[in-house]
C-alpha cells in the first residue's frame, strides 16, 4: 500500500480508469491529499492527455506532455487492456482492495464487459463507483457525444457570455473539464463518508453537461421567478450608466484590468465615490467631470484614455489596498512571478525521469494537520506494472511478461 | 435510505455566493447547516423578488437567497454584542464544522477565531475562505468571483481574437468552482477527523483554486516561454470547433470535432464536396483551413433548426448541441428526464409557490430528490437552536430579543424596487420576458 500516513485521504485506494482532463483531475485531488491512486492506461498510446500538450521544450514526446504531468503527479501508473479477458480479470482483482473506481467510458460499456457497478459491487460492496460521462447514465441523450465546447453550449454558459450581437463565447481554456473533475471528486468523497452512515458504497452518475449547467443558477432564477431570459451583454449603443464599457475589461498601458465602482463602504457613493476613484487612479483633476457625467458614454470618454496611461498592477494595487474591488488580467508570466503565490508556497517541484526538474502548481488549500504533499511525478506509461501486478496481486515474473506478450497489459 | 450527511452540524458564517453554495450543497445531502446572520445587517438580497414583487417581507422573498440558502436554518445573532458572542460560542461547542469567509483577522477580533474556538471544541474543523489566503502581501485584498476570474489567469484565454480585449464569462463560473472545491476540502478534513479524532484550521484561498486549473498554461510559459492568447471558441488542436448560426433569432449550434471518425460523419452529412476537398482531408489540413471550413458549416446550418440538426449530427456520432438560453435549458427534454431542474413547493404562507431550481450535477440512484427544505425566514430557527439545542430558558431567549441581539425583522430598512423589466430588455441584459413562464415550467 502506498497510502500516506498523516494525510487526509491516505486511507483510500482509487482505481482510475479515466483519461483526458476531468477524471484525472478528480483523482489528482485525492492523490494530492494522500490517496493511493492507481492510474490505468491502455497499453500502447496511453492516456489521450499525453498527446494534447503543451510539451516540454515543444517536443511532442509522449513522456514530455506538461498537461499530463500537471494532472497525474502522485499517482502510480499501470497499463491494462480491458478488451482482453486477462485484463478484465485484473480489474476484478484490483477492485477487491479498492475504495473507488473512476470511469468515463460511454454509458453501458463497462456493463458489456462484465465490469459494471452491479458486477464490481458484488465483489466489493463498499466500492464507490463514479461514472463521469457527457450527459449522464440515463435520459434520452445519454449516448450523445460531448467535449468542452459542447458542455459550455449545453449548460447555457455560452449563451450569456460574449457580445450582445456576436456569437456566444466560451471560456478560452477547457474549464468545463476542470470543474467537472472537482464536482466528481467532492461527490465521491461524500459517498465515501456516507459508507459509515448507509453501510455500503454506491454508484454515482455524474454529467459534465449538468456540471456546466449548474453554473447558470442566476439566469435560471431570473426565468423561474420572473420569466426573464438573459442574454450575453448589454447592447453597446445604450446610454444607460450601468452599461459603461468601463465596467467590462479595459486596456491599460501594459495589459488589462477590470474596474468596478465598488467602494468599501455604502456611504461612499455617487459623486463622492467618483471623486475618490479619480484620486485612487492618480487623476484627481478628473473627479468633477466624472461626477457630473450623465451617461456611460461620457464617462467612458473620460476614463478610458486615463486608464490607458496607468500600469495594470499600479491600478490593481491602488484599488485593492484601499479595499475597493478590481481585477487585473494576469498572464501566465504574471502568475509565475506572483509575489502572493510565492509567499504562500504555492509552487512545488518534481524531478521527472524524462523532463528533469519541473516547478508546477502545488498546494490547493492549507490543511496543517493533514497537508497537501508532492510525493512523486506523473508515471511513465506502465511504470508501476511490476510493483502492482507482482508486488500486490502476486503474479510471477514469468506471468507478468506473458501478460505483456498477450497484450493484456 | 438515510441522508448521507445526516448528523453533521455546521455553522455557516458566510456571505456572497461561493461559500453559501458550498453550504447548500451539504444541506442538500442532509447536513444541518445553521446560517448565523444578523437582523442588524443587510441580508444577502441580490434579487430578483418572486414575481418581481418585494412584498411585505422582501428579505424572505429574494430569489437568489432562496437558491443559495435552501435547506439551511437561520439563527440571528448580533456579533457586536457580548450575548451574541456567548451564544455563538455555546453553539460552537456542539458543532462539527465552522465555515466563515470574513476578511483575514475579522473572526480573531471578534474572539471567534480558530485559537479561541479550539479551546471550547478541540476537534472543531474551522474552515476559512478568503480571496487570497491568510498570509502573503495580498491577504487584505477582497476577492470576489468576477474579479478572481481575471486575476487567476483565465481571462488571458477568453474573448474574441479579433477584438483583442479579454471578456468575462457571463456565468458564476468562479464561485461554483470554488464552492465545490470547498466541499471537497471540508470532506477531506472530516475524513481525517473520523480517523484521528483531530480537527484543524483550513486556510482556503480562492485564488489558488483558480490558478491550479491552469497548470498546462503556466508550464507553457515557464518552460516554453509562451503566454496564453484569446481563443474565441476554438480548440488549440482540433478543427472544426465552434458555434454556427441557425434558423431563428440568436439561435446557434456548437459543433466540435476531435477525431477523424467524427469528421467523416460530419462531412458526409454536410455533403457539398467537403469530403473530396484536399484542404480538409486530414486533421492538420483542417486546422490550417479552419476559417474556410467554418464558412462551409455556417452555410449549412444557417437555414436549419438547431434542435433538429443536433439530433441528426449526434445520431451520426458528431458532438453537437444547441447553445441553450435559459428557457431552453429549463425545457430541455434530456434535463427534464433527469429532473435536473427540481420543482420545489414552498410553504403556502411564503407566497412563493412552486419554483424550479438547479438541483445538482450528479445522481445517487437511491436518493433522487435533492432539495430538503426552503431557505429559512430571517431568524426562523432562533428558538429551536437557542432553547431546544442549547437549553437556554425562555427568560434568556426573551432577553436576547429585548436587547436586540436576536430579531426576525431587519432593523435597517432600505427601499427595494422591482426590476425594471422594460429597461432591462431595452438595454439588452434581458433578451425577452416570457409571460407564460409559469405554464412553461408547470407551476400550476
Amino acid at each position: 500500500m502506498e497510502a500516506v500516513i498523516g494525510s487526509a485521504l491516505g486511507k483510500f485506494r482509487i482505481i482510475d480508469l479515466t483519461m483526458g482532463i476531468a477524471g484525472p483531475y478528480a483523482s489528482k485531488l485525492f492523490a494530492d491529499y494522500g490517496s493511493d491512486v492507481i492510474k490505468v492506461e491502455p497499453p500502447g498510446s496511453g492516456d489521450i492527455a499525453r498527446s494534447i500538450g503543451p510539451f516540454y521544450g515543444d517536443d511532442p514526446h509522449p513522456e514530455k506532455c506538461l498537461l499530463f504531468l500537471c494532472l497525474n503527479c502522485n499517482k502510480r501508473g499501470v497499463t491494462l487492456n480491458l478488451e482482453n479477458l486477462a485484463g478484465r480479470k485484473i480489474i476484478r482483482e484490483l477492485v477487491k482492495t479498492a475504495d473507488v473506481v473512476f470511469e468515463s467510458f460511454s454509458p453501458g460499456y463497462l456493463d458489456e464487459l462484465g465490469l459494471g457497478y452491479d458486477e464490481l459491487s458484488s465483489i466489493n460492496p463498499n466500492l464507490v463507483m463514479t461514472s463521469i460521462s457527457p450527459f449522464g447514465q440515463t435520459g434520452p441523450y445519454r449516448d450523445y457525444e460531448g467535449n468542452d465546447l459542447i458542455y459550455q453550449a449545453a449548460g447555457g454558459i455560452m449563451y450569456t457570455s460574449g457580445a450582445y450581437d456576436r456569437e456566444p463565447l466560451k471560456h478560452g481554456h477547457p474549464q468545463s473539464l476542470y470543474f467537472g473533475g472537482i464536482t466528481a471528486a467532492y461527490a465521491t468523497s461524500i459517498a465515501l463518508y456516507g459508507r459509515s452512515v448507509i453501510g455500503h458504497g454506491q454508484h454515482l452518475d455524474f454529467s459534465l453537461a449538468e456540471s456546466a449547467a449548474a453554473h447558470q443558477y442566476q439566469p435560471v432564477i431570473r426565468y423561474a421567478f420572473l420569466g426573464a431570459i438573459d442574454r450575453r451583454a448589454p447592447k453597446t449603443d445604450t446610454d444607460n450608466l450601468k452599461s459603461t464599457g468601463w465596467q467590462g475589461i479595459v486596456p491599460t498601458k501594459d495589459g488589462f484590468v477590470s474596474p468596478t465602482l465598488r467602494p468599501p463602504r455604502r456611504s461612499l457613493s455617487g459623486a463622492v465615490a467618483w471623486k475618490e476613484y479619480a484620486n485612487i487612479i492618480g487623476r484627481p483633476e478628473l473627479g468633477d467631470a466624472l461626477a457630473e457625467a450623465r451617461t456611460g458614454k461620457e464617462r467612458d470618454e473620460i476614463l478610458m484614455p486615463a486608464l490607458k496611461e496607468i500600469g495594470k498592477f499600479d491600478y490593481y494595487h491602488n484599488i485593492m489596498s484601499r479595499e475597493w474591488l478590481g481585477g487585473v488580467v494576469q498572464t501566465s508570466e504574471d502568475l509565475v512571478n506572483c509575489p502572493q503565490l510565492e509567499e504562500r508556497g504555492f509552487w512545488t517541484e518534481v524531478t521527472h525521469p524524462v523532463m528533469g526538474k519541473v516547478k508546477l502548481p502545488g498546494e490547493l488549500f492549507r490543511m496543517p494537520e493533514s497537508p497537501w504533499s508532492m510525493r512523486y511525478p506523473a508515471p511513465l506509461l506502465g511504470q508501476h506494472n511490476s510493483a502492482v501486478y507482482k508486488g500486490e496481486l502476486g503474479y510471477s515474473d514469468q506471468d507478468v511478461i506473458r501478460l505483456r506478450q498477450q497484450h493484456a497489459i | 435510505m438515510q441522508d448521507i450527511l445526516a448528523g453533521l452540524r455546521i455553522i455557516d458564517s458566510t456571505t456572497a455566493v461561493a461559500m453559501p453554495t458550498a453550504m447548500h450543497v451539504m444541506a442538500d445531502l442532509g447536513a444541518e447547516i445553521i446560517k448565523v446572520e444578523s437582523h442588524t445587517l443587510t441580508r444577502d438580497e441580490t434579487g430578483p423578488y418572486a414575481d418581481n414583487d418585494p412584498g411585505d417581507e422582501p428579505w424572505n422573498r429574494d430569489a437568489s437567497f432562496q437558491h443559495l440558502h435552501r435547506g439551511k436554518y437561520s439563527l440571528t445573532l448580533d456579533l457586536k454584542t457580548a450575548e451574541g458572542i456567548k451564544a455563538y460560542k455555546e453553539l460552537a461547542r456542539v458543532t462539527d464544522v465552522i465555515v466563515e469567509n470574513n476578511r483575514a483577522g475579522t473572526m480573531d477580533r471578534l474572539g471567534l477565531g480558530y485559537g479561541e474556538i479550539r479551546n471550547l471544541k478541540p476537534d472543531i474543523i474551522y474552515f476559512s475562505n478568503t480571496g487570497f489566503g491568510h498570509t502573503g502581501p495580498w491577504k487584505r485584498y477582497a476577492g470576489i468571483g468576477s474579479m478572481l476570474e481575471l486575476i487567476c489567469g483565465l481571462s488571458q484565454f477568453t474573448g474574441y481574437p479579433d477584438e483583442g480585449t479579454p471578456r468575462r464569462v457571463g456565468a458564476a463560473w468562479f464561485d461554483l468552482h470554488v464552492a465545490w472545491m470547498a466541499v471537497f476540502a471540508i470532506m477531506a478534513a472530516l475524513h481525517y477527523r473520523s480517523d484521528t479524532g483531530k480537527g484543524q484550521w483550513v486556510d482556503f484561498a480562492m485564488y489558488q483554486i483558480g490558478v491550479s486549473t491552469l497548470g498546462d498554461a503556466i508550464l507553457d510559459y515557464s518552460i516554453n516561454g509562451r503566454n496564453g492568447r484569446l481563443m474565441g471558441n476554438r480548440h488549440p488542436v482540433h478543427a472544426p470547433y465552434g458555434v454556427y448560426r441557425c434558423q431563428g433569432d440568436d439561435k446557434w449550434i456548437a459543433i466540435g470535432i476531435e477525431t477523424d471518425e467524427q469528421w467523416v460523419s460530419l462531412g458526409s452529412i454536410l455533403g457539398n464536396g467537403l469530403m473530396d476537398n484536399p484542404k480538409f482531408e486530414d486533421p492538420l489540413s483542417r486546422k490550417h483551413h479552419e476559417d474556410e471550413l467554418d464558412n462551409y458549416i455556417a452555410e449549412w446550418t444557417g437555414d436549419k433548426n438547431a434542435e433538429v440538426i443536433m439530433k441528426t449530427l449526434q445520431e451520426a456520432g458528431v458532438p453537437a448541441y444547441p447553445v441553450k438560453n435559459t428557457k431552453e435549458l429549463l425545457t430541455d427534454s434530456h434535463m427534464e428526464a433527469r429532473n435536473f431542474y427540481e420543482r420545489f413547493t414552498h410553504p403556502p404562507e411564503s407566497g412563493i409557490g412552486i419554483r424550479a431550481y438547479v438541483s445538482r450535477p450528479w445522481r445517487m440512484p437511491e436518493m433522487p430528490s435533492v432539495i430538503h427544505r426552503p431557505a429559512p425566514r430571517l431568524g426562523e430557527q432562533n428558538e429551536h437552536i437557542i432553547s431546544d439545542l442549547l437549553g437556554w430558558s425562555d427568560a434568556e431567549v426573551s432577553k436576547l430579543y429585548a436587547l436586540d441581539v436576536m430579531g426576525k425583522i431587519p432593523s435597517n430598512t432600505f427601499e427595494r424596487k422591482p426590476v425594471n423589466l422594460e429597461a432591462a430588455v431595452d438595454e439588452g441584459t434581458i433578451a425577452e420576458i416570457d409571460p407564460d413562464f409559469k405554464e412553461t415550467l408547470r407551476y400550476q
